[in-house]
């Protein structure tokens, strides 16, 4: 599938880089939806969000934070929206996970509000108690992920240690 | 609630004018509907809570499923939010997102933050919007337009310096944390320089670095300042630090001798002024230029 960041990457496109470094770039594109509005996406392939380890988003949201930082600094924008298009249904338009950081103005004549809908009580417990379920099924996510890699070391030198008793024993049992 | 009079409003202001941030602090967290829902003094559909954030359902959604994921400290906007916090925010985000397609089996997700009451922003306290989204639902209408090459060269030219400035350099960033930490000093430091100022003992202006004037002063003359020096000393700003313009027109190397001279600064302002062509060099942006394209 064709790219259009990875193809910036590569230097075939006319998107601008601002910021470099290993995980994510800055970039500016043509198509925007206000004058200023910066992309900010993983230098490696990542289709949607669900693919990005959690080290590499975590630093596409901090320096989409940056970026916002400097986006009221300089463009003197009285607020910035930071957005995530994830998935063809969500209106994402290139197939590679990005965070837009658009400077807003009052009065910009931009219409990123939703139009609120009316929900029942009923349906919102419903689809609280649907997600709370599956979000448990997760386990606990948020636990830095390489703390389990030495458990499982932990776990088979106890068994070696075991094995190395065993062994002890039946040695003694010999004689 | 009835209108406070001129009397209770005024010492009200007062009030809130000596008070240190932790007390603001504290007051806002007081007035702020979401800081009660995190203690749970206003009831809500709770999706998902851990020791620092919250994941409640909408009220008023977008759509079936629409989530906001609070940190249950108070933060205003995103720049008050830490760095350790908001990593933790985009796992969880992550990990909501995931499930929302899952369960409500979405085409996708939308994920959203605004900063400020122009933004969209309309509570108090930072939150993270994700929204579940179907193939043509119109949740968000907005499309992106062209802006053009010529307008993202702008763009860069004008907050390229900056971004570096907040980023910490081009350098390719090493994962240990210890650099980490290091490059966020880092990051620090150039913010200082972007306030120092140039001049020369004879000169009657300061400069920003950056400046072709600046430049201009051999390196045996040149003073550096800082911001409070330099506005207490008697030299005047040049045009580029008054006005958000570097000044374009080449100085001609006489410049140093005229300053020498002690011509009225003013005058020199004047003429400046009218001096520099309005036509852009190269892909130096004036930032009025990309300010003026909102309206």
């Amino acid at each position: 599938m064709e790219c259009e960041y990875c193809d910036m990457l590569s230097g075939k496109s006319k998107a601008q880089s601002l910021y470099e470094d290993d995980a994510v770039i800055v970039a500016v594109k043509d198509m925007a939806y206000t004058p200023g509005q910066i992309t900010i996406f993983p230098r490696k392939h990542f289709t949607i969000l669900e693919q990005v380890p959690d080290e590499i988003m975590a630093r596409c949201l901090a320096v989409a934070d940056k970026t916002s930082r400097a986006v009221f600094e300089v463009f003197q924008a009285e607020g910035t929206n930071i957005l995530i298009q994830n998935g063809l249904g969500a209106g994402q338009k290139v197939p590679h996970f990005a965070i837009e950081v658009v400077p807003r103005r009052e009065g910009d004549g931009l219409n990123l509000q939703w139009q609120p809908k009316e929900m029942s009580e009923d349906d919102l417990d419903i689809t609280a108690h649907q997600l709370a379920e599956e979000i448990q099924k997760l386990g606990d996510f948020t636990a830095p992920k390489k703390k389990e890699e030495p458990k499982e070391k932990k776990e088979i030198k106890i068994e070696e240690k075991e094995s190395s008793n065993y062994l002890v024993k039946s040695l003694r049992r010999i004689p | 609630m009835p209108e406070p009079t001129e009397e209770q409003r005024k010492r009200w202001e007062e009030k809130i004018k000596n008070m240190d941030p932790e007390e603001l602090q504290e007051l806002q967290r007081q007035q702020c509907i979401f800081c009660q829902i995190v203690t749970g003094k206003i009831p809500s559909k709770k999706a998902y809570e851990d020791s620092a954030c919250l994941a409640i359902l909408d009220i008023n959604p977008a759509a079936k499923g629409h989530i906001l994921l609070l940190p249950k400290e108070h933060y205003a906007i995103m720049p008050q939010v830490p760095e350790k916090v908001l990593g933790h925010l985009s796992t969880v985000a992550k990990n909501l997102s995931q499930v929302l397609l899952k369960v409500l089996r979405a085409d996708g997700t939308t994920i959203f933050i605004a900063n400020g009451a122009a933004a969209g922003q309309r509570a108090q306290h930072f939150m993270i919007h994700l929204i579940p989204r179907k193939t043509g639902d119109g949740v968000l209408p907005a499309e992106e337009g062209l802006v053009g090459t010529e307008m993202a060269a702008k763009v860069k030219a004008a907050i390229e310096q900056k971004l570096l400035a907040l980023l910490g350099g081009k350098k390719p960033m090493q994962k240990d944390l210890a650099q980490k930490a290091e490059s966020e000093q880092e990051t620090k430091l150039p913010l200082k320089e972007a306030e120092i100022f140039i001049t020369s003992a004879a000169a009657k202006r300061y400069h920003k670095e950056k400046c072709p004037f600046a430049q201009n002063i051999p390196a045996e003359k040149k003073i550096i300042l800082s911001k409070e020096e330099a506005e207490k000393s008697a030299r005047k700003p040049c045009t580029c630090v008054s006005g958000k313009r570097i000044p374009l027109v080449k100085p001609a190397s006489s410049s140093k001798p005229k300053q020498s001279k002690g011509l009225p600064a003013k005058k020199t302002s004047g003429s400046k002024a009218s001096a520099i062509p309005k036509t852009k060099r190269g892909g130096e942006a004036s930032l009025d230029d990309i300010a003026h394209l909102f309206k």
